[in-house]
C-alpha cells in the first residue's frame, strides 16, 4: 500500500468520524455511541490485520529477521489494544450512564498508551537529531 | 504501524520535536481532565486546557527560529512555506482549542458544528497535503 493511499485513507475515517461526533454531540442524532465510533473500529481492524500480514510476511524471511521485529510488531498490536480498549471505555461510559465507572479506569488505557508514545519518540529525536533534513 | 514517523513528519508537516511536544502536553491535559471530571480539581476549563496552549506557544516559538535560521541559510522559499504552513496549522488548531474551552466554559453558545469548524478546514488542507505525498 503506497503512503498516498494509507493517508487519504485515514484521511477518510478521521473526516467521518467527526462528522458523527459532530452529530450526535449537538444531539442532531441519538446513536449509541458504539455506532459513532464505527469509523474508529474500521480503522484499528485494518491496523490489525496491517500488522498481522507484516508480522507472517516477516515469518517467511527467516528467525533471524523475525526475531529482529516481533518485539516491534507486539508492541504494534498492543498499542492498538490499547487504542481499542480506551475507545470501548469511553463508549460504555457515554452510553450507560447508570454504570458508574470511574474516571481513573477510563484513562488507564490512554495513560499507558501516551508515556510510551512520548518516550518512543524522544528516542527517535535523540538518535535522528544529527540528520541533514532537520526541518 | 501504519506510518513510520518520517512519513508522519512528510505528510503533517510537523517536524519529531513538535510531535514530541504536543504528545508531553497532552499527556499532561489527559491528568488534568481527568482530575476535572472527578471533581477533585474545581479551576475553570481554561487551566485544564493551560498545557495545550503552552504547546501551541513553544512550537509557534520553535517555528519562529527555525525560520529565522532557514532564512539565515539562504532557502527562502522553503522557509516561506514551511513557516506559512506551521502558522495554518497552528492557527486552526488553537481556535479549535480555544472555541471548545469557551464552548466548555458556558461562555458562548455557539454549536458544537461551529467549534469544529476549523479542524474541518484543517482535515481539507492536509487532504491536498496527502495528495503531494510521493513515495
Amino acid at each position: 500500500m503506497a503512503i498516498l493511499h494509507r493517508a487519504l485513507f485515514t484521511w477518510f475515517i478521521f473526516l467521518v468520524f467527526l462528522i458523527l461526533l459532530c452529530l450526535r454531540l449537538e444531539s442532531r442524532t441519538h446513536w449509541n455511541w458504539f455506532i459513532v465510533f464505527i469509523p474508529m473500529w474500521v480503522y484499528d481492524s485494518i491496523l490489525l490485520i496491517y500488522v498481522l500480514f507484516h508480522m507472517v510476511s516477516h515469518c517467511r524471511n527467516g528467525i533471524e529477521r523475525f526475531r529482529g521485529t516481533i518485539n516491534k510488531n507486539v508492541w504494534y498490536i498492543a498499542a492498538i489494544g490499547l487504542k481499542m480498549a480506551a475507545q470501548i471505555i469511553i463508549c460504555i461510559k457515554l452510553e450507560y450512564t447508570k454504570v458508574e465507572i470511574p474516571i481513573n479506569v477510563v484513562m488507564t488505557p490512554i495513560w499507558m498508551l501516551l508515556p510510551v508514545l512520548c518516550i518512543e519518540v524522544f528516542m527517535h529525536l535523540i538518535k535522528h537529531s544529527s540528520g541533514s533534513s532537520r526541518y | 504501524m501504519f506510518f513510520t514517523l518520517n512519513e508522519i513528519v512528510q505528510w503533517i508537516g510537523l517536524t519529531v520535536f513538535e510531535i514530541w511536544i504536543n504528545l508531553i502536553t497532552i499527556t499532561i491535559f489527559s491528568i488534568l481532565l481527568a482530575l476535572k471530571i472527578d471533581g477533585v480539581v474545581n479551576s475553570a476549563w481554561w487551566t485544564i486546557f493551560a498545557p495545550l496552549f503552552v504547546s501551541d506557544a513553544m512550537n509557534a516559538y520553535f517555528c519562529c527560529i527555525v525560520c529565522i535560521r532557514m532564512n539565515l541559510e539562504n532557502s527562502y522559499k522553503a522557509s516561506l512555506y514551511r513557516a506559512s504552513w506551521s502558522a495554518i496549522f497552528l492557527g486552526l488548531t488553537f481556535v479549535f482549542k480555544f472555541l471548545l474551552c469557551r464552548k466548555l466554559q458556558g461562555d458562548s453558545a455557539i454549536e458544537y458544528s461551529e467549534v469544529f469548524a476549523p479542524l474541518f478546514i484543517l482535515l481539507q488542507l492536509i487532504a491536498v497535503r496527502a495528495c503531494q505525498l510521493h513515495q
